[in-house]
């Protein structure tokens, strides 16, 4: 039997097959995310299907997650990316404690207990500052690609620093940097700073070791420097930073079908 | 007819309402379909879901009509007394005169959620300068400007001192307007040092002597302008007779509390609960009636209790919610989400608590009103609710913040960290503003992962 994991999230659609009884992953694909949310979510899914030559009826039990998880019709349930990110990395990572989750529009901080079950959390979905669309406005302000942020703040010597705790106002001090002479390195080394400070603030500095740093943002170099300089604390970026999500509904919807636990 | 309890939505009820009527449901006279009150404007309430018993039509007939049953009451030749910021004290001495109608002003807070913003009370309040850094009971201003949704009261008060700093500017700004004020002060609690003589307060608090000594001199002001008001005296007599029915109401929501909290089935929705604890304020202008529908109300929830019927599902978390909501809609998001209500602290818990009848009856309403939850320090709000998550069994809390309020900044952050270390259960923090359509899918993310870690929590 096979199961699916979609993780629609605010930047892209993550799919993970997965096969119920061994638990290892068949299939996993990305698409960006778009107006249509539940037929690109379909289309993705029907191509990993095609791809990995599975039948659709093969696939016994899909569990959707994210922010764009209730519109996805293919799905038969839906569990928070609370729950599955702490599944999905826990999965990758077996004595994962803390898990710092910063996508395209909001960031969580998941605390786990001895036995990988969420024992807290806490959720910015209301503040830009602390989530990768403040980067993305930065690289739109400075007209560099979102992947190259990180290369280019490696060579930072003296981050800026952004006083603003608004995404809004935080843009204006970015211009008012960039005419004031301010290499374009200390101004995304200074954004991931501040991004960092965002989430500390959201988390608190008491967090368990080892702390995951997963989603989106994970994958662009430099943030988890940032997030460390911030915590004062160790923190180690989650295999496959972008799909942890979808592996942890491919995971519960395999256990669901299963009738066992994680 | 069906009488399994379920929530339903407005429509369902006024079709439920002509079968109740048909089946022969004695109402009162503020009764009808509930749909009717749509007509004034109240959208909001086409998108809520209401238990469907003739007690909670009762309730919310009720509650929907007290506009109307302040505006009878001036006719009859009440005066009406509007007792701001002051949640179950003031209100207790006004309807110990029978001349007397106490309502309270700060509830047009919900009028922004209730009619949608339709009818611009925020707007109004802007324009006045108290803008949304301010708590949205900023409605309140716009409801005296436009004189729309209850009448100028012929008195007001207002607690002033250890409560709400927005309130307070509020209020001052609504006396600048050219509406007096009758300003009484409650100082915060504070514990008593050694060797001063302490006095033990409802809740479980405990207060100096002299602050209860304050306390029934600022009330002791406040009873003079009611008794002029009302061209009667107040005595110790008729204060106490009053003291005894607001313990009536106590009573019942006590009881109410209790049976709905603990029940293995949730017998009644978190709305109606809300709604109904809400009474303990200010009777909702009508002392009597209101012991006539929370009587009523417990019934229901008695028999529903004993036939373990309830609206939800037996295994819904059992969350502790702390704070009134803006949006009224998020009580029935969470039970969408899969929880139900088991606890609450609205600011007003001390209004729920018995007033003691052992003691003269002034210095029992100055402890009952130092018992308030917002005039001691958050740690001893917090306190207050672990001892209640303990006799409840909550498995988490739901605090929700109310924007630009300014009780206690760091109240979040101070009730979180007694809740873990005492019962270490999971608490979440949320902000409800008024409507909140446009971040209803981010709530309901919190929500149901909140609900998630509470049943994953069980299997441990």
């Amino acid at each position: 039997m096979i199961c699916a994991g979609i993780d629609a999230g605010s930047r892209a659609i993550k799919i993970v097959l997965m096969d119920t009884d061994s638990r290892q992953v068949i299939a996993k694909g990305l698409i960006d995310q778009g107006v249509e949310q539940d037929k690109l979510a379909s289309e993705l899914f029907e191509a990993l299907l095609k791809h990995s030559d599975i039948n659709k009826k093969d696939v016994a039990k899909i569990v959707a997650t994210g922010y764009g998880r209730n519109a996805v019709s293919i799905a038969d349930t839906t569990i928070t990316e609370i729950t599955c990110q702490a599944v999905g990395v826990r999965q990758l990572v077996p004595k994962a404690m803390t898990v710092i989750d910063i996508g395209g529009q909001d960031s969580k901080l998941v605390q786990l207990d001895r036995t990988g079950k969420v024992r807290d959390f806490a959720m910015n979905d209301r503040c830009a500052a602390g989530t990768g669309r403040f980067l993305e406005v930065v690289a739109e302000r400075l007209g560099i690609k979102l992947e190259s942020l990180g290369d280019i703040a490696a060579k930072s010597k003296r981050p800026a620093v952004i006083s603003s705790m608004c995404v809004v106002f935080a843009e204006t001090e970015i211009i008012g940097l960039l005419t004031s002479g301010t290499p374009r390195e200390d101004i995304i080394a200074g954004v991931q700073a501040a991004i960092a400070e965002r989430v500390v603030t959201m988390a608190g500095r008491n967090l368990e070791l080892p702390i995951i740093f997963t989603g989106g943002v994970a994958m662009i170099s430099g943030m988890d420097l940032a997030l460390k300089c911030a915590l004062q604390k160790s923190v180690t970026v989650s295999p496959a930073p972008q799909m942890t999500g979808a592996l942890g509904a491919a995971i519960l919807a395999s256990s669901q079908l299963n009738r066992r636990r994680p | 007819m069906s009488n399994t309890p379920k929530q339903i939505t407005l429509q369902e009820w006024d079709q439920r309402y002509e079968q109740l009527q048909r089946a022969g449901m004695h109402q009162p006279d503020y009764g009808g379909p509930l749909g009717r009150h749509v007509e004034d404007g109240d959208y909001r309430l086409l998108k809520l879901r209401y238990d469907n018993s003739a007690a909670a039509l009762r309730l919310w007939n009720f509650l929907l009509t007290e506009e109307q049953r302040l505006y009878q009451a001036r006719t009859r030749g009440k005066k009406i007394v509007g007792t701001m910021k002051d949640l179950g004290t003031v209100p207790v001495m006004a309807y110990s005169l029978d001349n007397l109608v106490a309502f309270y002003p700060d509830g047009a807070w919900w009028i922004p959620c209730v009619m949608e913003l339709s009818a611009g009370l925020l707007s109004i309040a802007d324009s006045l300068g108290i803008d949304e850094s301010f708590c949205p009971v900023r409605a309140m201003l716009g409801a005296f400007v436009t004189g729309a949704h209850f009448p100028i009261p012929d008195l007001l008060t207002c607690s002033v001192g250890a409560t709400c700093d927005d309130f307070s500017a509020i209020a001052q700004r609504l006396n600048s307007l050219g509406y007096p004020i009758l300003w009484w002060e409650i100082p915060h609690r504070r514990s008593p040092e050694h060797n001063e003589p302490a006095v033990k307060l409802p809740g479980g608090f405990s207060a100096p002597k002299c602050q209860v000594e304050f306390v029934k001199s600022q009330l002791e002001l406040v009873k003079t302008a009611l008794e002029e008001l009302a061209g009667e005296s107040l005595d110790e007599k008729k204060l106490s007779a009053g003291i005894q029915k607001a313990n009536q109401v106590r009573a019942y929501l006590a009881e109410l509390r209790q049976l709905a909290f603990t029940a293995k089935v949730c017998p009644l929705p978190a709305l109606e609960m809300l709604v109904a604890e809400m009474l303990a304020i200010h009777f909702c202008s009508d002392r009597d009636e209101t012991v006539i529908v929370l009587k009523e109300l417990v019934g229901e929830v008695r028999s529903r209790v004993k036939a373990g019927k309830g609206v939800l599902a037996a295994d819904a978390a059992r969350i502790f919610w702390v704070n009134p909501v803006a949006d009224l809609q998020v009580m029935n998001l969470l039970e969408d989400c899969g929880g139900r209500i088991c606890g609450t602290e609205y600011l007003f818990s001390h209004a729920l608590d018995t007033i003691p009848e052992d003691l003269p009856p002034t210095e029992a309403l100055a402890r009952i009103a130092l018992a308030d939850p917002m005039v001691g320090s958050s740690v001893d709000r917090a306190e207050r609710i672990c001892t209640d998550i303990r006799r409840f069994g909550s498995e988490a809390v739901l605090l929700s913040r109310i924007p630009g309020a300014s009780h206690c900044a760091l109240e979040g952050e101070v009730i979180t960290e007694v809740v873990q270390a005492n019962v270490d259960i999971p608490v979440l923090e949320i902000e409800v503003p008024p409507v909140t359509d446009s971040i209803r899918p981010t709530l309901r993310t919190r929500l149901e992962a909140l609900v998630e870690t509470v049943i994953e929590r069980r299997k441990r």
